[in-house]
């Protein structure tokens, strides 16, 4: 079982084992984690299954509601708007779960005890992108296909989804660290989605809200989601990136938030 | 390997560690005991950089644990007191990912899977879900992901709790081997059994601090141990001890209970005096006979 002395490790070097057996990266511990990840996802696929359901047959049903009250251009973009940015805020469940559920397990402190808190936190954001961007590309097919939604400039779009999704992935890490039960985090989540969603205008257009809504969407990053997705798909380059920057920097300074909690230890499964 | 050096670390108002001073060496089993909250675990905590400090210096491989936690992380390899397992991941699935964390690339990491499992007899569950195995094999296989990757440094946190035998078997012979090839390890038990069985010296932590480190034979010598007896009396009812022994008996739950550190001596006496037990059992001492005298030598350290 052991390695043979030559390739044990050094002690006066002080360093790592030593020798052909071993490679050791921020790369391939990310690697390692996001894989140890996406095979935990996919054993437990239920959680995933519905979130990648739930929005098709949220459109599904609802989108003559949104056609009938704005035209097949406006309806269609607004429905298409309105389930995802919904249901990828609701979403945010994924990697705050992903997270917080091996706090519980205590897997968390485990694994903190073998890399750095910025490689654990990557690794387990990888495939969490990956289901996040899967249900936000099945509601924009449902949109183009069934709803003739027309994107004027798809790669602005992928820009804009990328980076929302990055913006999610971070908010859902920082609740993942500071919440400590699952049901306060279903709370935070369930409330959270709803009500971000709903401040920013996805679901139903700013123009129709209350006054004092108007005044206070721009502080739900839901708002900022909502302009980047209609800027990029109606080709306005200018308007999807200034909305963009807002969601990076909602992305780096929820990521950064997360990252100091679990560096400090704050995210140790004792804090719960 | 291992230094630390009057190390502190509060919690609010509890001082968790107090000055707490040890070093263990490379091929060096250390087994460090103490009651609950003497500081076991807090210690751990600090030297895998989970914890930081609030003063003191740690240092593994030479490398300051404060200044560079993950560097100093790399040396390690940490079996938690209590159980961290994925239960919807194979047994496989947890070594594998501990084998890469540690840098075994791929062909190496399925040897050293495959090796550490027929170590610790978990060979027959490796495709098997954590949550499907007995305890006794979660156990281990919590132990095979710290032994996986041949770190030069093991933390092992009370590993055996709850343990069957079996599984304590197997494993205090994975960690005996690692010890031989090299590796230091800090084991913390409150069984001393264990300690004797690993060869360990003894470092004996209270109040957050160390207050004693030897070998088990140089702690242990001189201190009582325990004549057990029954005589088949009525309840209540006790023979004549000699003069000699009735300053250190004492009556508990039906038999008289001797404290002796020459037992056969002190069976000899009583038998001499004319005392027949209808049953003798010898206690050796144990920790709480080291916490006792340690209590008595260093009273303000409790």
């Amino acid at each position: 079982m052991l390695l043979d002395s030559a390739t044990f490790y050094d002690p006066v070097a002080c360093s790592a084992p030593v020798g052909a057996a071993t490679w050791r990266t921020p790369l391939s511990r990310i690697g390692a984690i996001a894989r140890h990840n996406t095979m935990l996802i996919l054993r437990e696929p239920g959680p995933l299954a519905s979130r990648l359901i739930m929005p098709v047959v949220f459109i599904a049903l609802l989108h003559p509601l949104y056609l009938a009250s704005q035209g097949r251009a406006g309806g269609a973009s607004q429905a298409v708007i309105a389930t995802l940015i919904t249901f990828s805020l609701l979403a945010m469940s994924i990697p705050g779960t992903s997270i917080l559920t091996e706090r519980v397990w205590r897997t968390w402190t485990r694994r903190m005890t073998a890399i750095r808190p910025a490689e654990l936190l990557a690794g387990k954001a990888v495939p969490v992108i990956a289901a996040l961007l899967a249900q936000q590309a099945l509601v924009i097919g449902f949109g183009v296909v069934v709803l003739g939604l027309d994107v004027a400039w798809p790669l602005l779009l992928a820009v804009a989804l990328l980076v929302w999704t990055l913006a999610l992935i971070g908010m859902g890490a920082a609740i993942g660290v500071l919440a400590r039960s699952l049901s306060e985090l279903s709370v935070i989540y369930d409330l959270g989605g709803i009500l971000l969603s709903s401040l920013g205008g996805a679901l139903v257009p700013l123009a129709a809200m209350p006054g004092w809504a108007r005044h206070v969407a721009p502080a739900s990053p839901g708002y900022w989601a909502v302009s980047a997705l209609h800027a990029a798909l109606g080709g306005d380059a200018a308007g999807t990136l200034r909305a963009c920057a807002v969601l990076a920097g909602i992305a780096v300074a929820c990521g950064a938030l997360a990252a100091a909690r679990v560096g400090r230890g704050a995210a140790r499964s004792a804090t719960l | 390997m291992l230094v630390a050096q009057g190390v502190v670390k509060s919690f609010g108002a509890c001082r968790a560690l107090d000055g707490f001073d040890l070093t263990v060496s490379p091929g060096e089993i250390t087994g460090l005991v103490g009651h609950n909250g003497a500081g076991k675990t807090t210690f751990v905590e600090v030297v895998t950089g989970l914890v930081r400090a609030d003063a003191g210096r740690v240092s593994v491989g030479g490398i300051d644990v404060r200044r560079d936690p993950h560097a100093a992380r790399r040396l390690l390899a940490v079996a938690p007191q209590e159980l961290a397992l994925y239960v919807s991941a194979t047994v496989r699935d947890h070594l594998r990912l501990f084998a890469a964390l540690a840098g075994l690339r791929r062909a190496a990491q399925a040897r050293a899977v495959d090796q550490v499992a027929e170590e610790l007899q978990l060979t027959g569950v490796l495709g098997q879900r954590v949550g499907l195995i007995s305890g006794g094999q979660r156990r281990r296989t919590q132990a095979a992901a710290a032994l996986v990757a041949d770190a030069p440094m093991l933390l092992l946190d009370e590993p055996t709790v709850g343990a069957d035998l079996q599984t304590r078997t197997a494993l205090l012979a994975a960690v005996r081997t690692r010890a031989a090839s090299g590796a230091a390890v800090l084991y913390t038990t409150h069984y001393l059994p264990e300690l004797a069985d690993l060869g360990a010296t003894l470092a004996v932590a209270r109040s957050g601090r160390i207050i004693a480190r030897g070998t088990q034979q140089e702690l242990m010598n001189g201190l009582p141990g325990e004549l057990r007896l029954q005589f088949g009396q009525a309840p209540g009812e006790h023979p004549n001890l000699p003069a000699a022994l009735q300053g250190r008996a004492s009556a508990v739950d039906g038999e008289v209970r001797i404290s002796s550190t020459n037992p056969p001596g002190d069976l000899a006496a009583l038998l001499a005096a004319g005392c027949a037990p209808v049953s003798v059992d010898v206690r050796r001492p144990g920790l709480d006979d080291l916490y006792r005298s340690l209590a008595q030598e260093i009273p303000d350290a409790a």
